[in-house]
């Protein structure tokens, strides 16, 4: 799978780094996630997850956003475009909550919330890293020619 | 011989930490146990609980090796 | 309504099988706080003073706090509260996990159940949706596998607390699971649920929160994470949990060998924190909120059983279960450990049954007859693994010690009591008592029986004297008061109570959470009030001075330390007498343990003070009346 290339002279987006065997499961990303960008207190408005594997391996597996593209290309209203951080941002005025970017992010990081009226997607504001105690979200810059998948699945 | 030594909580302010917020800096010769160094430095081993050092637990009597960073901890509250 | 609460309460009826929604009721939770001070209020006003705690009269509460959820760090805690079949007094237990916030972002502070269903049910909730549901299918199954079943059922994404098949069949000390290795161990919570046919509580939820002053907050957490992201102190707990106090409690003679039999144990590098982070860790875990990631998620490998996952041994299991047990392999510490959740138990509790219970075997007091033929050696996985199977299926002898210490002993007798290592029918945290008499004091006095989390005095112990009692009684108080408000808030005290956070600084998290502008000497009072209650609610309940219920077992003061740092030490019967008589004057009670009307009344009990005074068991009043503060604020110095 190929990834959307990078625009002329833009080899250095910020991207989040998963290194998943030191994430405990403490959820503090959700919580600041939710926080920042909405008001109250809501781990289920963040914009990145963590998947609990119990008792089988025993391991915690945070996904976040890899910058793939694909719900930009999903999009049926082209509601969803990329700023210069590298994010993918959704115009809310254009967003019909369809969901068709839902179902064709690879990772499950778009998502949508009853109390929402647009879907919510990463915009790399990197708060969730510097909460993050344990280094299994850290922040990184993607250089050219890193294979996509494989870097940001961690 | 140098070795750091860390400390929070009071312990911090009895250790006067010289570089930085916790750590201070200590000349000492090789094979002093930790109890040892730290009546040099003036400061009661009574204070110390256990120390941490490379990721693990050792009582007042591990003696420390040339550069390592030693963690003082306080007297716990319970578990 | 103030900020943080989630805004409503659910009454649940069993019998009918009904749910009626309330109003949170913000004036019981401002004069209560939260937590165990609700459950204290709500079980001393409900729960008629005769009633079995496991026939229909009992509650069952589940509550959080204003803080759960609400971006405070290790805010993770939910609390259940009944009267306590094992104590027969108020009895509550708190776990850690992600249950707690769910609980709360579902729309709900605080369920209560009353009564018995006809049949098995769990309790889903899903933000708006509330039901009962049938549960028969999961009725039998062990509490882990239960979990599991659970979430491929309703979604992983589902908070689960279950009981296992000992909560079913009311051994005593059954416990409640969650997360797959968090538990509410203590007061026998599990064989409340059980005896109500509730097999388990299922909750999504996907609401905000909000609170008074979110900006305030968020940047008053931010400080606590900068200041203890790099905190020394932090090391040991992120990396062992509590498991790195095997080798202290150890080296300082206090740690529990062979059903208390002395307090050194030969083998302690054998089952230590080093042992299971090299030889089981799989990863560390952390409960909702919290950095300090003291879970450790670990494997027990033992040839010829199956691998098995569990949460820990922490340190009260891994002393409890390993040193208290003769074990010599971390791997079987770990095993004890996962059977005792998944049958359902509490893992102290669970160690210290079976530690009695290997003792009666040592002295021949019972055999291989009563075992069905099986041994129930110290050190042997395998006997343990068949006796906690009798006591969980409540099997032939099993049923005697499914009752706890106390009730096995009076079945068993010929002396058997004076090495029953309980108060109150509740068995003794991992702490041995005899070289630290602040410590047992805290054993005899806690409101739940032999429990260390009211207070823990152990370096107090010794900074104060190891060997001396005098003034030891006033600090105890003090922690009776100051620590039990962590589980009046649903916070976990290791993060709090670790890390140089003053209690100034989380009353000033209360504050910006719900916009109370509460003060610290407020919450001391609050807490003092709920010691009181349950007190006089154990007191009503059990009819008898309290100084009958308050005394350690006798192993304490005539069995003198045999080995290790501690050889010789002990307290005397004496030192025993002098710290309860010191005690009840720092508490304003009287000399045989009864709280006086004028302590009940500064609190506001005067209905408690009433109801005491029409069963004869109000205190004398003291002449020159009672100290304005009770307890005496402690600071820790050198040892």
């Amino acid at each position: 799978m190929s990834a959307v290339p990078s625009p002329p002279g833009q080899d250095s987006y910020q991207r989040i780094k998963v290194n998943r065997d030191q994430c405990t499961g403490c959820r503090l990303c959700l919580q600041v996630c939710g926080m920042m960008h909405f008001e109250g207190i809501n781990p289920k408005k963040a914009a990145l997850r963590v998947e609990a594997r119990f008792p089988d391996p025993g391991k915690y597996r945070p996904y976040v956003c890899t910058q793939c593209g694909k719900c930009a290309e999903a999009c049926p209203v082209g509601a969803i475009s990329r700023d210069d951080k590298g994010a993918y941002i959704v115009d809310k005025a254009a967003c019909d909550n369809c969901g068709a970017c839902v179902a064709a992010c690879p990772f499950g990081v778009v998502f949508q919330h009853p109390d929402v009226p647009r879907v919510i997607i990463c915009d790399f504001c990197m708060l969730c890293t510097e909460m993050c105690n344990t280094g299994a979200i850290v922040p990184w810059k993607k250089s050219a020619g890193a294979e996509e998948r494989e870097v940001a699945r961690g | 011989m140098v070795v750091f030594f860390r400390a929070g909580s009071e312990l911090r302010h009895k250790l006067q930490p010289d570089v930085d917020f916790y750590t201070r800096r200590v000349e000492t010769q090789a094979g002093k146990s930790v109890k040892d160094i730290l009546r040099d430095i003036g400061l009661d081993p009574a204070f110390v609980a256990f120390i941490y050092v490379e990721g693990k637990v050792k009582n007042l009597d591990y003696v420390p090796t040339e550069g390592q960073s030693v963690t003082l901890q306080p007297p716990v509250s319970g578990g | 309504m103030a900020r943080g609460f989630a805004g409503t309460t659910l009454r649940v009826d069993l019998p009918r099988g009904t749910i009626r929604r309330l109003p949170t009721d913000e004036a019981l939770f401002r004069r209560w706080h939260g937590g165990r001070g609700v459950v204290a209020k709500i079980c001393y006003d409900e729960v008629p003073r005769g009633a079995d705690p496991l026939g229909p009269e009992n509650v069952f509460i589940m509550t959080v706090s204003p803080m759960s959820g609400c971006l405070i760090p290790a805010g993770s805690k939910v609390e259940f509260g009944s009267v306590s079949p094992l104590t027969n007094g108020q009895g509550d237990s708190n776990m850690g996990g992600h249950l707690g916030p769910a609980l709360k972002f579902a729309g709900y502070d605080l369920v209560i159940f009353t009564g018995i269903s006809p049949k098995p049910v769990y309790l889903f909730i899903d933000d708006d949706v509330v039901e009962l549901r049938d549960a028969s299918s999961y009725w039998g199954m062990r509490s882990l596998d239960c979990e599991k079943r659970l979430k491929e059922d309703l979604g992983e994404d589902f908070e689960i607390a279950t009981i296992g098949p000992a909560g079913e069949n009311g051994v005593l000390f059954s416990c409640i699971t969650h997360d797959f290795g968090r538990q509410a161990g203590r007061t026998g919570q599990g064989a409340v649920m059980g005896s109500k046919k509730l097999k388990a509580i299922a909750v999504r939820g996907s609401r905000s929160l909000h609170v008074h002053d979110q900006a305030g907050l968020t940047a008053y957490v931010t400080g606590i994470i900068k200041r203890t992201q790099k905190h020394p102190n932090m090391e040991p707990w992120q990396k062992y949990g509590t498991a790195f106090f095997i080798r202290w409690s150890n080296d300082n003679g206090v740690m529990p060998t062979r059903n208390f039999q002395t307090t050194y144990y030969e083998d302690a590098d054998k089952i230590d924190g080093d042992q299971l982070i090299e030889k089981c860790l799989i990863t560390h875990k952390a409960c909702f909120g919290c950095w300090m990631n003291c879970g450790k998620y670990t494997k027990a490998v033992i040839p010829g059983k199956p691998e098995v996952h569990l949460e820990g041994p922490e340190y009260e299991t891994g002393s409890l279960c390993g040193s208290n047990l003769g074990m010599k392999d971390i791997n079987h510490v770990a095993y004890i450990n996962w059977m005792l959740d998944n049958l359902g138990m509490d893992s102290m509790s669970g160690g210290g049954v079976t530690a009695f219970a290997m003792e009666c075997f040592e002295r021949g007091l019972i055999t291989e007859k009563d075992l069905e033929g099986r041994s129930l050696q110290w050190g042997s996985v395998d006997d343990v693994e068949h006796f906690l199977d009798m006591v969980a299926l409540r099997r032939g002898i099993g049923d005697w010690f499914a009752g706890g210490t106390k009730r096995a002993a009076e079945k068993i007798g010929r002396g058997s009591e004076k090495f029953a290592m309980q108060v109150k029918g509740q068995e003794m945290s991992g702490y041995d008592g005899r070289w630290a008499p602040g410590m047992l004091l805290s054993y005899m006095t806690a409101d739940i029986g032999a429990h260390h989390n009211r207070s823990w005095t152990i370096t107090v112990d010794m900074a104060e004297g190891r060997e001396s009692v005098d003034g030891r009684a006033k600090i105890v108080v003090y922690l009776q008061h100051i620590r039990p408000l962590m589980d009046t808030w649903c916070i976990c005290r290791l993060f709090w109570g670790e890390l140089d956070i003053t209690p100034e600084e989380i009353v000033e998290s209360l504050n910006l959470i719900t916009g109370w502008g509460v003060s610290p000497e407020e919450c001391l009072r609050t807490s003092e009030m709920i010691w009181n209650l349950n007190r006089c609610h154990y007191l009503e309940r059990n009819k008898a001075d309290g100084r009958t219920f308050d005394y350690p077992p006798a192993r304490s003061w005539e069995d003198k330390i045999p080995t290790g740092p501690g050889k010789g030490k002990g307290v005397s019967r004496k030192q025993v007498e002098q710290m309860l008589d010191e005690y009840y004057a720092a508490r304003a009670w009287d000399a045989k343990g009864n709280p006086t009307r004028a302590v009940l009344e500064d609190l506001g009990l005067k209905d408690a003070a009433d109801n005491l005074e029409r069963i004869g068991l109000l205190g004398v009043p003291i002449p020159g009346g009672i100290p304005a503060v009770r307890g005496e604020k402690y600071k820790p110095k050198a040892f």
